[in-house]
């Protein structure tokens, strides 16, 4: 028998019911998901979007082995009524695993895969697909597309609180997973292919109240806006979709920005484009940011740096450093210093990469002429779904590689000087596949005991 | 027969009291002067008496026509589509047309829209904050539902039951609630094969497993092959005597407590 329990707090009512007398209250312990519990990372629990804060997504458990992977099969089908798209990774505590669609969650006994509860936000007409929910004490929480984050009691999925953090009408629609850390929820938006101005966003999981908002795009005057022009600054994009990492000695998130606004034509914001593409450092106590480092400055190829920052201890040239791993969309596979932001390497990890010639020893790409997307259409590698997108990445620390789904494909981009106007669609056009050239999804896996990437890739 | 009859003697009586027709005014905004008002779903409701119980019942639940809280046509129909079947009738059905002035059509709408409307919208004849003491007092309510993350496990979160539930459904549920058990809250007792015995309701059930919720929020993932017996009890949990233990002024004030649950509480015009 499998039993999940709740604790006896103030929260809690025993039944006094004549009617209900009879019933039987079990002597109640302990079996809240506490922040020890997931900073432990995963075994038999699956806590928080990448299995750990470091984003390493490695299970310890070995029961499927390369041996007897042969004789895996399906035990239960949990058919999702009426999902679009299922985008969403699961969570699972205590023999329960909480699932996530557009507005709704989904709370599954794991070993049978019977619904225990569904929660579904109703008269919400965006749907858009979700990554997934957090877990943290007995709550469980998840966004809505319409960007209200949810608590729901983790037993029977009723509301405890609900609290909008992004406006719709201003062209935000949210997917983030969120990420539980001590007594915060971190979230971010989506919508930087039309016009927004991101933020990310650290909520007190006890009531939903707002703890601290960390734009990213500059305001105007503030430093970083002068890389943008006056029609570009407000909507500048720099989505958060995507759950980041956290350094829990430093106390400091590390977490990823999309691509800036319009998306393909970079006329009417002439700059680097801050903080658009960048890994940011964030104090998880203040929302004050620690650093930034950007891959694609001025991007016109929608290059969101969405892809899962993994942190690592790592030795390079016989220094043990922390170091932030990522496997960019623009096709480059960086090493940075979490403390500093510094930049330590970068080498492709992919073939297809001809829209630059490298990166420079300060982190900034040597750009190859004539890869700016024009009317005409110009062919460019990778595609626009990148090199590496928010598929997930892994570290094994036994041995010592780094996984990564990667794409080798190119576009044929183009671009409009079109008037930009936000929350229409527009983004300046865009990429598709030169005829007859699809591209080849690779799972690909690279050392980390050396630092240098190239020649280990298999 | 006798219902039709009944709606054709009334609508002569009625047709001398027509009133001016509405001009040049949109559909949209005739509908906006009646759809959720008061004094409309009112005068809708004495006409509703009149002309359309014979054959939809006293409460709208239904008899030779259709349920008319719950029938999806109804529900799904625009404002204007259902104006149109009170008024035109229902073609290949025994739904007849209406000679009714289009004012008292729309009254009729406003009452029969009103009725599926989410109870947070309807008129709820109660004081919320009686309802409020009522409910964690002499109700015991929170004793086994849950409001905001407060309360017990055995019953349905009620945090947004204004809205997820219209009147009719939310007074049922309170004062009937046998007459209808809602899916994950079976109440069940299983013994298990060493004797023990688990009482709560049945979150799902099948031939291998069965997952219990117990009103402390203890939660029971069972293997069938751990399990003797399982006894679904034919009565909710749910005490079935809240009608004779609360006065009417009382019930009104619970209901009203109640319909003013909502996560995010609808406008009118929203509801539309």
């Amino acid at each position: 028998m499998r039993t999940v329990q709740t604790t006896l707090g103030a929260r809690h009512a025993v039944p006094t019911l004549a009617l209900l007398a009879a019933l039987s209250i079990a002597p109640l312990t302990q079996a809240q998901v506490r922040y020890e519990d997931i900073l432990a990372g995963p075994g038999e629990n699956w806590l928080t979007f990448m299995g750990d804060y470091a984003a390493n997504r490695h299970s310890p458990l070995d029961q499927i082995t390369a041996e007897n992977v042969k004789n895996v099969v399906p035990k239960w089908f949990f058919y999702v009524e009426g999902a679009r798209r299922v985008g969403s990774y699961p969570v699972v505590y205590d023999g329960m695993m909480y699932v996530s669609n557009s507005n709704e969650v989904y709370a599954l006994d794991a070993v049978s895969g019977r619904q225990v509860w569904h929660y579904r936000q109703e008269g919400v007409e965006m749907q858009r697909q979700n990554r997934g929910p957090a877990i943290l004490g007995d709550r469980v929480f998840f966004v809505t597309s319409d960007c209200h984050l949810v608590a729901l009691n983790r037993y029977n999925g009723g509301v405890v609180w609900d609290a909008e953090y992004a406006d719709p009408e201003q062209g935000y629609h949210c997917t983030v997973a969120p990420v539980a850390i001590k007594d915060k929820i971190i979230v971010g938006v989506s919508g930087g292919d039309s016009g927004i101005r991101g933020f990310l966003e650290a909520r007190n999981a006890e009531d939903g109240s707002q703890a601290w908002k960390l734009w990213t795009v500059p305001a105007k005057g503030e430093p970083g806006s002068e890389g943008w022009g006056p029609k570009t600054l407000d909507w500048g994009g720099a989505g958060t979709w995507m759950p980041g990492a956290y350094d829990p000695e430093l106390n400091w998130l590390i977490w990823p920005t999309g691509n800036p606004w319009p998306d393909f034509y970079g006329g009417d914001r002439p700059g680097d484009n801050l903080y658009t593409d960048c890994l940011i450092a964030v104090d998880l106590d203040t929302g004050e940011m620690k650093w930034y480092f950007q891959f694609t400055p001025h991007d016109v190829w929608d290059w969101d740096a969405q892809e899962p920052p993994l942190l690592l201890d790592l030795t390079i040239k016989g220094k043990k450093r922390k170091v932030v791993v990522q496997a960019n969309r623009n096709g480059f596979y960086y090493i940075l210093d979490r403390k500093t932001g510094e930049f330590l390497h970068a080498s492709p990890f992919v073939d297809k990469l001809t829209w630059a010639k490298g990166i420079d020893e300060k982190g900034r790409p040597i750009l190859v002429p004539g890869m700016t997307p024009n009317a005409q259409g110009v062919e460019v590698c990778p595609t626009v779904r990148g090199a590496a997108n928010w598929m997930s990445d892994a570290y094994n620390p036994e041995t010592g590689l780094m996984y990564v789904m990667t794409l080798e494909a190119c576009d044929v981009y183009t671009a409009s000087a079109k008037d930009p106007k936000p929350m229409v669609g527009f983004a300046g056009t865009g990429g598709e596949n030169p005829p007859g050239h699809t591209g080849r999804f690779l799972l690909r896996a690279s050392s980390r005991r050396q630092a240098s990437v190239s020649g280990n890739i298999r | 027969m006798r219902a039709l009859g009944l709606f054709l003697l009334l609508a002569g009586a009625l047709s001398a009291q027509q009133q001016a027709p509405h001009g040049d005014l949109a559909a949209d905004k005739v509908a906006e002067r009646y759809i959720g008002d008061d004094k409309a779903i009112e005068a809708g409701h004495e006409l509703y008496l009149s002309v359309c119980s014979g054959c939809h019942g006293p409460t709208a639940e239904g008899g030779r026509g259709p349920n008319l809280i719950t029938a999806r046509n109804a529900r799904r129909a625009s404002n204007e589509e259902l104006f149109a079947m009170v008024k035109n009738g229902i073609p290949g059905t025994d739904m007849p047309p209406s000679p009714l002035p289009d004012d008292q059509v729309w009254q009729i709408t406003a009452f029969v829209r009103n009725l599926s409307a989410p109870a947070f919208l309807q008129n709820v004849k109660g004081d919320p904050a009686a309802g409020k003491t009522i409910y964690y007092g002499k109700g015991g309510c929170n004793k086994c539902h849950m409001i905001r993350g407060e309360g017990g496990y055995l019953g349905p979160d009620l945090t947004n039951i204004g809205v997820s539930s219209n009147l009719a459904t939310l007074r049922e549920g309170v004062f009937e609630p046998n007459k209808r058990l809602t899916d994950g809250f079976r109440p069940v007792i299983v013994t298990l094969k060493d004797g023990k015995k688990i009482q709560g309701v049945a979150k799902n059930n099948s031939n291998y497993s069965i997952q219990v919720l117990e009103n402390s929020g203890k939660l029971h993932l069972l293997d069938k092959n751990e399990v003797k017996e399982v006894f679904f009890r034919e009565d909710s949990w749910m005490p079935s005597d809240y009608a004779q233990r609360l006065s009417e002024q009382e019930q009104n004030d619970l209901l009203a407590f109640l319909a003013k649950q909502a996560i995010r509480p609808p406008s009118k015009e929203k509801s539309e």
